[in-house]
């Protein structure tokens, strides 16, 4: 490239400039460049030679494949592997913005201990042996005093599996992923429940397929998913109908046929109008649900109350609408989807609002048929041979990590193992909550509170629970409440200037992590490796946690030499090799209709229920004493003068931990508050203003409005991520206003998940 | 026969996630606060009083009349027979007259280069036979490239398969080689191309400065060949005098 090689053209450009208005020939340097106007050849630029490199991206979770391309031993792009079934060769703006994660100035670059108070920021570096010491020691040393299940181990990221491990292998049962009691949980448990079968971490949708979306908030085009977006997009391209529930008029709704903005936090009673219309008037799947399915006399008994009528006053739409939505439905049936939001924490039960879509799509027969969900295959990875753990639910799926309730039963008998203190599968508590992933939400509150018995370690990987969390008093306390804090992360936030010790992860351009096993319609197995060298003192996590657990005696728990000895046995295991897999950096098996939709092609569908039967009233609901969690629950409305407070996504930032990204914050440097024009006229509110959003507790902040009519006058929104106030975090501290402040702090009765969507705010004009 | 490279951009498959713009930004190394590319969205209400959100990514139209390459006094925009729009770096004066003669305003000073920079359909990318960063990368495939001279291309199907629109107005219309697809919306008036008044003094350049300075320099040529030729016979008549044969300076 010519723009490398600029020696002299700067002097060159500006004696031009200065030439411009009298130009006309008479110097010797316009007259060689109006020679090059005339015949001279141009230069044209060539692309210059690199490397590439396998991975899989970290920007979000959906984990796709990558091919990272280096120069001089430095990452510079990364490009999508087409090979792998979760992107196609795709990569979004997160995902291609993972070079400035890499390089970024801010970065955790080497150990360091805190010399400040917690939270003050003050560090002095130290090495990576003194650094292992002391957290080995110290942890230790709380396992001396009050047993290993003080031990919290907080996990989020591509790469905690070590982590978990280690905690595990220490004797905690304490292990959490926010992923479960602050995001998908209930959707998981829900169809669970009624089907045996879950839509997985990744969505096992036949979306190019289908011809009607009834997308219940699930913003598919903003809490971007590379491959599901466009098999979405795709789907919507071959002439599905996309009918979508949102109270806020989104980019997913600028595609889509007709937007009903519902109420906020009355889902459930749209879709128990529609279960309603569709049993009242026939329109279900008559032969699946005779083959297939229990408890529709009983179902319709309940939903009896259910009328269109009877949701209009709850959630604004009319009637008619849901009486021909159901229609519409059951014409296109099964190639049909009522789409589940990820998110599903938000009224005080998200359990209801599930299984109702998980029933809705039951109903209409979707379970292994085109354009419906389809039966997903996994690549039998087996995990590598290791002794037991001291405590019970450490079972972990094999589709790479994803919820695997076969594993890890609802209601784990503790059978003198110390159970879990945030009760999740706990009888008694809540068991119905994932004893893999557990309610990192209640961890939380049992760390403030130190109940049900003290909780004095902490150890996170990524995640900030100020941030993914909504009450900040109890994160501080149970911060505050710690002996000892270890924090590994590759970049700094809120959460994790409260350690004692900070352990630098290089970044996953920069390392090996373990192999990522999924099932879509095709089964497979990639690869991380790294595309560079560590650009500073950093360790990736499998190296920390091996180091660890020499220290503190667990060396058992690892026992290979090197992350690249641990994948080769996992491979060699299922009768591959390291060297097979850096072919393509993914192996796959191929899709197979008569695995992936069954029922079209002759088979029967599978749904490993208590009854082996799709069970419209769940058995195992009736059998705890919840069988009420069909049942509308009232929800809290606004009052005059409130607002509903909602929060959400853009395509191109990750939850809290992309602000400081400069690629990504120049797109959104702060987050603004959406407010309807109505709304704002009577508030006296313009566009741009600043205003002050508080809720019922007087917590809140500052923020500047956006006067759009994309959302409903009873409702505010924000995008969720900013507000961030640790100063290391230079690009994006003190920008925009944290939605952690704002969401409400209660939890969904029947899971124990977080509720967030519960809290009114007022609006006033600064 | 020669390629002629287009774009085609499907709204209603964009989504507006920024892929295409990091992607160039990471191939190209532009610097922080400027692209070579760009999302535009743009929100209103309908005729029925509902909002609308429409997406236009965007980037050079590689226009077949290109006033960037007219008004250029150097030479360095320059526009290649597949019709694709280049700046020729090594004599590029970053004298940024090119840039209010765009009306798509696609074109930047890079402040470490000092040269003009744009999209430049990758040209090194697909010289090598690659797709562009930003198609390649695109999540919705909303972004497809090829050569519009090709039957058999995507981009010659889609072109005879859909209605595709491009961004001309009565004032700018020097045939942009970008299309767009919006399932029959009307492109809102925004997204158009715009005269920038500051393309006044470009113009000045183009059909006043340009000529002169060509005229300037056939009297230059003549002038340094008169030189020459008056040197070489001086020099045979010092070299016949002294008969000596030895250069003198």
């Amino acid at each position: 490239m010519q723009e490398s090689n600029q020696s002299g053209k700067a002097s060159r450009r500006a004696f031009l400039k200065g030439m411009m208005g009298t130009a006309v020939a008479s110097t010797a340097a316009l007259s060689l460049d109006a020679q090059a106007r005339i015949h001279a050849p141009h230069e044209l630029e060539t692309l210059k030679d690199y490397e590439e490199h396998w991975g899989f991206c970290d920007m979000c979770y959906w984990r796709c494949g990558l091919k990272v391309r280096t120069r001089d031993g430095k990452a510079f792009k990364i490009d999508g592997n087409p090979e792998h079934p979760l992107n196609r060769g795709v990569v979004c703006g997160k995902g291609n913005s993972g070079i400035q994660v890499a390089f970024a100035p801010n970065r955790l670059k080497q150990p360091m201990e805190r010399t400040g108070a917690r939270g003050d920021n003050k560090w002095r570096p130290m090495p990576w042996d003194e650094a292992l010491d002391k957290v080995a020691h110290e942890l230790n040393k709380v396992k001396e005093k009050y047993g290993p299940q003080a031990l919290v181990m907080i996990g989020h990221g591509t790469w905690e599996k070590p982590y978990h491990r280690l905690a595990h292998a220490f004797g905690t049962p304490n292990t959490t992923s926010p992923v479960f009691g602050l995001c998908c949980g209930p959707r998981g448990v829900a169809n669970m429940l009624v089907a045996g079968r879950e839509l997985g971490g990744n969505e096992t949708l036949d979306l190019e397929n289908c011809k009607y979306f009834l997308m219940m908030g699930r913003n598919v085009t903003e809490s971007l998913h590379n491959g599901e977006t466009l098999g979405w997009i795709d789907g919507v391209a071959n002439g599905a109908k996309v009918t979508y529930v949102d109270p806020r008029y989104t980019i997913t709704a600028s595609k889509a046929d007709e937007w009903l903005s519902i109420r906020p936090l009355t889902d459930h009673a749209f879709l128990l109008a529609l279960i309603h219309v569709v049993i009242k008037g026939g329109l279900y799947d008559k032969q699946f649900v005779a083959e297939y399915v229990t408890g529709l006399d009983e179902l319709a008994a309940k939903v009896e109350q259910y009328t269109p009528e009877w949701q209009e006053e709850i959630t604004t739409i009319p009637a008619d609408t849901v009486r021909r939505i159901a229609l519409e439905m059951a014409q296109k049936a099964p190639a049909v989807l009522v789409y589940s939001p990820r998110r599903l924490t938000r009224s005080s039960n998200d359990l209801g609002t599930g299984m109702s879509i998980s029933i809705l799509n039951s109903l209409f027969g979707v379970w292994d048929r085109t354009g419906g969900i389809f039966t997903p295959q996994t690549f039998k990875i087996p995990e590598i041979t290791l002794p037991e753990f001291p405590h019970a639910h450490v079972a972990r799926g094999e589709t790479g990590g994803d919820f695997d309730f076969a594993q890890t039963p609802f209601a784990t008998d503790a059978e003198g193992k110390i159970q879990r203190a945030d009760g999740a599968g706990v009888v008694g508590r809540w068991p119905l909550a994932n004893a893999q992933y557990g309610l990192t939400n209640e961890m939380w509150r049992a760390m403030a509170e130190q109940d049900p018995y003290p909780l004095k370690a902490l150890l996170t990987a990524g995640g900030n629970g100020f941030s993914n969390s909504t009450d900040y008093d109890t994160i501080r306390k149970a911060l505050l409440n710690m002996d000892f804090y270890v924090a590994a992360d590759v970049i700094p936030n809120e959460m994790n200037s409260y350690a004692d010790i900070l352990l630098p992860e290089a970044s996953y351009l920069e390392r090996y992590d373990d192999l990522q096993t999924g099932g879509m319609q095709e089964g497979f197995v990639a690869l991380r490796e790294p595309a560079m060298q560590p650009l500073h003192d950093t360790k990736g996590s499998w190296d920390i946690c091996k180091a660890l657990s020499q220290r503190m005696g667990l060396e058992a728990w690892f026992p290979h030499d090197s992350i690249e000895a641990l994948l080769e046995d996992r491979l060699k295991k299922a009768g591959l090799s390291l060297a097979e897999l850096k072919e393509k950096g993914v192996i796959k098996i191929p899709a197979d209709p008569k695995i992936n939709f069954p029922r079209e092609h002759g088979g029967k569908s599978v749904f490993p229920t208590p009854s082996g039967k799709i069970e419209l009233i769940p058995s195992q609901l009736q059998a705890l004493g919840m069988a009420d969690a069909i049942e509308w629950a009232e929800q809290p409305r606004p009052k005059d003068g409130e607002f509903h407070f909602t929060f959400g996504r853009v395509g191109f930032h990750t939850h809290a931990r992309t602000q400081d990204n400069i690629w990504l914050n120049y797109f959104m440097p702060e987050n603004l508050l959406w407010i309807h024009p109505d709304a704002a006229a009577k508030l006296g509110i313009s566009d741009g203003e600043t205003v002050e959003v508080k809720d019922p507790k007087g917590r809140g902040g500052k923020i500047a409005a956006k006067v759009t009519p994309r959302i409903r006058p009873d409702t505010v929104f924000t995008v969720h991520g900013f507000g961030h106030w640790d100063t290391r975090m230079t690009t994006a501290v003190g920008k925009g206003l944290s939605d952690s402040l704002l969401a409400s702090d209660t939890r969904e009765k029947h899971i124990g998940s977080i509720s967030m969507g519960m809290n009114m705010v007022t609006v006033t004009k600064v | 026969m020669v390629a002629k490279y287009v774009m085609l951009a499907d709204t209603t498959r964009c989504i507006n996630c920024k892929a295409c713009e990091v992607a160039c930004r990471a191939e190209w190394d532009t610097p922080l606060g400027y692209s070579r590319d760009w999302v535009k969205e743009v929100e209103y209400v309908n005729a029925k009083g509902l909002p609308e959100v429409q997406l236009f990514p965007g980037r050079c139209q590689h226009c077949d009349d290109p006033p960037c390459v007219e008004v250029c006094p150097s030479g360095a925009s320059w526009k290649r027979d597949d019709g694709i729009v280049l700046v020729d770096h090594a004599i590029c004066s970053g004298c940024e007259l090119c840039v209010p003669a765009c009306p798509y305003e696609a074109r930047w000073l890079n402040p470490v280069t000092n040269t003009i920079s744009k999209c430049t359909f990758c040209q090194p990318r697909i010289d090598k036979g690659l797709q562009p960063a930003c198609v390649e990368t695109c999540v919705g495939r909303a972004l497809i490239f090829g050569d519009a001279n090709d039957p058999n291309s995507e981009v010659s199907q889609l072109l005879k398969a859909k209605e595709w629109q491009k961004l001309v107005t009565d004032e700018v219309n020097i045939g942009p080689n970008h299309y767009y697809y919006t399932a029959g919306k009307a492109i809102p008036d925004t997204v158009m191309p715009k005269l920038n008044e500051r393309h006044l003094s470009g113009t000045l350049m183009e059909n006043i400065v340009n000529p002169l300075g060509t005229l300037g320099i056939g009297g230059m040529m003549a002038v340094f060949l008169g030189a020459g030729i008056k040197k070489l016979i001086d020099r045979r008549q010092d070299v016949s005098n002294k008969e000596v044969s030895h250069e003198q300076h």
